[in-house]
């Protein structure tokens, strides 16, 4: 098997239907719509726990990818790795339950790669940067706003679930700061290119200026601030995030 | 105490290339089923394998840790000979899309339950004096793996259902076993049968709440009434290549762009189905798989609905694969 593979050897069932995530924002916004679902209503709702439950089986596929692609990383760094991918497997359970309590189905709204497409990094370093502090941050924010969303709804069955979820991202995190330390040390290049390399991707994922510092009821997305403090973040990457937040005004 | 009790068939030594071996076995394992995720098409198969890469790990690290107990250093595999290493490479040779069942078979019918005869049998031999610091990473790897086989012959069944598929499994089932034979099993030196289908003992009731519950397949009767009865008279239209029947639900200014996404899979078209359906605000994407005599594929077409019904408004051509090739 190759290492790493091309990114469009990602296989996915027929049911499926694969679109770039800007391509569906675009089409949306030329039928008056919001470009990610706003979480307005439970259609909305559905549409955003579709989109994890596809982010969580990339999550998936990248870390056992991971788990494969550097056999010279260190054992414990593997063993991370393939406990990150049955958290990640039992996510995909949680969501496909999810989207079947909100009365969807798997393939009802287009499914993007964008977030294998960073799981692919050629670097270990860059991709636990990537995807652990990168893309597993986001979802710090995503869940912490969704579990507001499922007080607010009055769901408790959403609320419970993902915060269970919540509390394993915030472990993935945590494996990804430490990991980030430890394969670049003494290698401050290496270091460099892999903050970088998140720092492409937390501009990616502002969606937009989606994501955004404040109050759930007033931001589309909050940015988790004590998720992320548990999770290892430091208040000068926060405030960095919330700074790149400002900058993104397009999708 | 008896002396007989002190009695052992394994040295020291001879206990850690053992391990060294079954460490090779389950670090292999590990690293190939995460490798394997991400190619394997089916979710069943795909959460199988993501579900066990832990388990395997966890094998894996439990064995590398007795090393130092036996004197040898931590963490180590070593292949007990060079088929050894061949066998690996054999079963981890299946990589295409249509090759889940093949990946399935390898670990789930001959590697994993060859892995629990083993177990069993060390377990068997194994002093209950001196040597239970290893029997019980053998009783536990023993009981995990006897699940997962049982997990993998739930999955091998529902995804390998025909005649031809079960020829495929039993032919590559045979390839496996013969190549593992020449290596004398992970080991290099198992004696009696490879596989002792009596030491599986596991029932598939008994694992099936460790397995994710897959959604069912997809049905086309999730389209709006309105959408199938267009979508089906332009899926007719393609089979019969009545070209202005299909440009008849074309939007005019889309016509060219959505000729051109059909234009390798005309000619010969033999069937069409609908396999997916994904909305995007009011539009919805089709998703079509057209066979061929020669050439098959999968297109996305885009409907949107007009005050005159339901109109296509794109297509792209997704992939394309001979026709001897489609599922």
């Amino acid at each position: 098997m190759d290492r790493p593979i091309a990114y469009d050897k990602l296989a996915r069932e027929d049911r499926f239907v694969r679109m770039r995530a800007r391509d569906v924002a675009q089409l949306k916004v030329d039928q008056g719509l919001p470009p990610f679902p706003d979480l307005a209503s439970r259609e909305s709702i559905r549409e955003r726990v579709h989109g994890i439950m596809v982010g969580e089986l990339q999550a998936m596929e990248g870390a056992g990818r991971t788990v494969y692609d550097f056999p010279d990383a260190p054992w414990e760094f593997t063993m991370d790795m393939a406990r990150q991918v049955w958290d990640e497997s039992r996510h995909v359970e949680t969501y496909l339950g999810l989207l079947e309590h909100l009365g969807g189905r798997v393939g009802e709204f287009p499914e993007s790669t964008i977030l294998w497409r960073c799981a692919c990094a050629e670097d270990a370093a860059a991709r636990v940067a990537g995807v652990n502090r990168g893309l597993e941050g986001l979802a710090c924010d995503v869940f912490n706003q969704l579990i507001h969303i499922a007080q607010k709804i009055g769901d408790p069955i959403l609320e419970k679930s993902v915060d269970y979820v919540l509390a394993d991202e915030i472990t993935h995190v945590r494996m990804g700061s430490r990991w980030l330390n430890e394969l670049t040390r003494g290698d401050a290049e290496r270091r460099r290119r892999a903050i970088e390399f998140q720092e492409t991707i937390d501009e990616r994922f502002n969606l937009g200026g989606t994501r955004q510092d404040g109050h759930h009821e007033v931001v589309p997305i909050s940015i988790a601030k004590e998720a992320r403090k548990l999770a290892g973040f430091t208040d000068e990457e926060i405030e960095r995030l919330v700074k790149s937040t400002q900058r993104s005004q397009v999708y | 105490m008896s002396s007989e009790r002190l009695s052992g068939h394994f040295s020291v030594d001879d206990s850690a290339r053992r391990i060294r071996n079954y460490r090779f076995a389950e670090e292999r394992l590990t690293r190939v089923l995460g490798g394997w995720i991400a190619v394997t098409p089916e979710l069943p198969a795909k959460l199988l394998f993501g579900r066990h890469v832990w388990d395997c790990a966890q094998h894996t690290d439990a064995w590398g840790r007795r090393l130092p107990e036996l004197r040898a250093p931590a963490q180590q595999s070593e292949p007990a000979n060079d088929a050894m290493v061949a066998f690996m490479r054999l079963l981890e040779s299946p990589e295409g899309p249509r090759q889940t069942l093949e990946r399935i078979v390898g670990v789930y019918t001959v590697l994993k339950p060859h892995l629990v005869t083993l177990y069993a049998r060390n377990l068997g031999a194994a002093n209950a004096v001196y040597e239970p610091p290893t029997r019980r990473i053998l009783a536990r790897c023993l009981e995990e793996e006897r699940r997962h086989a049982a997990a993998g012959a739930i999955v091998l069944r529902r995804l390998g259902a025909d005649s031809n598929a079960q020829h495929r499994v039993a032919e590559w089932q045979r390839r496996l076993l013969d190549a593992l034979d020449k290596a004398g099993g992970v080991t290099g030196d198992a004696t009696g049968a490879l596989v002792d289908e009596t030491l599986l003992g596991v029932t598939p009731e008994t694992v099936a709440p460790d397995l994710v519950q897959t959604p069912p397949d997809f049905d086309p009767t999730v389209l709006p009434a309105d959408l199938a009865a267009a979508v089906d008279a332009h899926r007719k239209a393609l089979e019969t290549a009545d070209a202005r029947g299909v440009m008849g639900w074309v939007a005019p200014d889309a016509q060219a762009a959505v000729d051109a996404a059909f234009a390798t899979l005309v000619g010969g078209m033999t069937a069409t189905r609908v396999v997916g359906l994904a909305a995007i605000g009011r539009q919805q994407m089709v998703k079509l798989r057209v066979e061929g005599a020669r050439v098959g594929g999968l297109v996305q077409v885009r409907w949107t609905p007009t005050s005159s019904g339901w109109r296509i408004i794109a297509a792209e051509l997704v992939s394309t694969e001979p026709a001897s090739a489609a599922p």
